[in-house]
């Protein structure tokens, strides 16, 4: 069975999508590479600011170009409800974060609806989701870019059917939440530390070095957090995953998406 | 003053510009100013909606964004100046932890550099949380770019449907009640997420006949060459800009100029975006001189901080003293209380 995309993946959108991700992997990852003469270097607990500003603009560039490229009426009314419903279940979460259920619906919309309707999808809840509970911050940029590759990735997966698939997206949405947790981590890393302490982020110092004092960080504050998160997501994923995914295929059936639109010029047929 | 909505844009101007301001000064006299300015400006202009109770969350935020820190400073400092206040039991964790020191002697120089900057982060969340609990969100929705005008009106419905979803999930909940089923617990939580998801997309397929039958979304016809542009415009100017933030952090000397012209044709390519989709805007908000002063205080405050403190911690510690002129435009930030129209009444909210 074939992948049904709401919006096409043309030769443009997949390269928007991945200029767009090497911008987002460069924002988190740019400590783990940056040269020490490097301003960015001498600016680190500044820089998640400046990245801060940058990924709106590249993400709104990304949003436009998936927009104009292949969402029609369907298409939006699509993702404005599954971004409603993600944004509803958001503050169910347990825990300091609460994502998990939030994750479940990303997960089987990407899944569902195609990777970059999912990275739309993922990135307009976050979105959506911070207005609703006025979270708007430094994070949501960071935010909103992860949450856009969870659901992606949940689209980019192998095309299979039944109890494997459920199976393989379980793995992946506990995988993929706990790398969601690092990742932010990873934003906030270098400058919410500061230079004061034995886990803080060194401009220039070598990758394995940054590395364990990233890892430390991450065991330090938020790990007891994330796994947790990863189990529950994986969890509900098997409890409701299946009928989710089967109401979210029917309905796109019904919507017909991938029918082509035709105009033909009206016959004029004899009046009896 | 009539009430009116501010412009969204001009209290997340005036925000930016004191949060920028925090950032900037290492003086815990300025930063404790500006909080008093962002706490004064809220409870005076606040509107009754409920995106508008955010404020105390972010001040609770921001206290244990200190707490954390100094926490940390404790617990994993590295030892600064001389004043030794106690010392901790201390242990060395394996080397693929980074091989930290935990515990160790703990100075008061330690303590008020992590409480600087701790304050100096709290400070800026403040200002952000006044800027969430000041702005109305669909408003800020609303003043997006022509270019993404349907990821907008995506924002604006989900916006909208969520409050009923969280109603219906409160339905169904009920319903389950009365039928005796459980209504905790993950496996409740996984069976209602069907009528209510079935529901929700049955919504989307009628949204999306209404707006087909009302002709929403028709683009205009556009030159092959204009889509050429257009799609020239953001795949290059993305590429720039990936090209650019490599140079900057190899530390090139061009990478600025790349990043630059990188974000330009991006941007202009969003605008040659927005050309296909014309549209006009019912009752917009105007940006009048209300707006105007609010941003100008923000932006000055920031400006004159930046030209006249530092946000270093000179060692060894000193009593701070409060520059007057920063001190004098961080207060003129206060403004915006008492000159801009005040948020119309609850039964006309937006």
């Amino acid at each position: 069975m074939s992948q049904l995309h709401v919006v096409p993946l043309h030769r443009r959108t997949v390269a928007a999508l991945s200029a767009v991700s090497l911008v987002g992997v460069i924002a988190f990852f740019w400590p783990f590479f940056v040269s020490p003469q490097s301003v960015a270097a001498d600016h680190a607990t500044d820089a998640p600011w400046f990245f801060a500003i940058l990924l709106p603009l590249v993400v709104g560039v990304l949003l436009a170009e998936i927009s104009d490229d292949g969402l029609d009426a369907k298409g939006v009314a699509m993702l404005a409800v599954l971004a409603a419903v993600a944004t509803a279940v958001r503050p169910l979460g347990a825990g300091v974060a609460g994502l998990e259920p939030m994750f479940v619906i990303l997960l089987l919309g990407g899944r569902a609806l195609g990777p970059a309707f999912g990275f739309a999808l993922g990135s307009l809840s976050m979105f959506t989701s911070a207005l609703l509970t006025a979270g708007v911050g430094p994070w949501l940029p960071f935010q909103m870019v992860a949450a856009g590759w969870f659901a992606m990735g949940a689209g980019l997966l192998p095309q299979i059917r039944g109890k494997a698939e459920i199976a393989m997206l379980m793995a992946y949405g506990a995988v993929a939440s706990l790398a969601y947790g690092f990742l932010m981590n990873l934003s906030f890393w270098p400058w919410a530390l500061g230079d004061g302490s034995e886990l803080s982020f060194v401009p220039g110092a070598p990758l394995s070095e940054n590395l364990a004092r990233w890892f430390a960080f991450n065991v330090a504050t938020s790990l007891g957090w994330d796994i947790p998160r990863a189990v529950l997501t994986a969890v509900l994923t098997l409890l409701a995953g299946p009928v989710l995914l089967r109401a979210v295929r029917r309905a796109t059936r019904r919507a017909a998406f991938d029918v082509p639109v035709r105009f033909e010029t009206a016959v004029d047929e004899p009046v009896r | 003053m009539i009430n009116r909505w501010l412009h969204p844009g001009a209290w997340w101007l005036w925000a930016l510009g004191l949060g920028a301001a925090a950032t900037r000064t290492a003086n815990p006299l300025l930063l404790g100013l500006i909080v008093a300015v962002a706490a004064l400006v809220v409870s005076a202009r606040r509107p009754q909606a409920q995106w508008a109770g955010a404020f105390p969350v972010f001040v609770r935020l921001a206290l244990l964004v200190i707490v954390i820190r100094v926490g940390f400073a404790v617990l994993f400092g590295v030892r600064v100046g001389t004043t030794d206040l106690f010392t901790l039991p201390s242990i060395t964790l394996p080397e693929w932890m980074a091989g930290v020191t935990l515990g160790g002697t703990v100075t008061a120089e330690m303590l008020v550099i992590a409480f600087i900057q701790g304050a100096q982060l709290a400070t800026l969340l403040i200002c952000v949380g006044a800027a969430n609990s000041l702005a109305s969100p669909v408003r800020l929705l609303k003043a997006l770019p022509p270019g993404l005008y349907h990821v907008g009106v995506a924002g604006v419905v989900a916006l909208s449907l969520a409050p009923r979803i969280m109603v219906n999930v409160r339905r169904v909940m009920q319903a389950r009640r009365m039928r005796g089923r459980p209504t905790r617990g993950l496996r409740a939580a996984a069976e209602a997420s069907v009528p209510v998801l079935e529901s929700s997309l049955d919504d989307a397929i009628n949204l999306a006949a209404a707006m087909d039958t009302r002709g929403y979304g028709r683009a205009t016809r556009t030159s092959p060459t204009e889509r050429v542009l257009q799609a020239g415009l953001v795949l290059i100017g993305l590429v720039g800009i990936a090209l650019g933030l490599f140079a900057v952090l190899g530390a090139s000397g061009w990478g600025w100029l790349l990043l630059a012209v990188g974000l330009m044709m991006a941007i202009s390519g969003i605008l040659v975006a927005g050309r296909r989709i014309p549209r006009t805007r019912y009752r917009p908000d105007p940006w009048g001189w209300p707006e105007t002063l609010t941003a100008a205080t923000g932006v000055g405050a920031a400006v004159a901080v930046i030209a006249s403190s530092s946000s270093a911690i000179s060692l060894p510690l000193t009593w701070p003293t409060l520059p007057p002129f920063a001190a004098a435009m961080i207060l003129a930030a206060a403004l915006p209380a008492g000159l801009t129209p005040p948020p119309p009444l609850p039964w006309r909210t937006a």
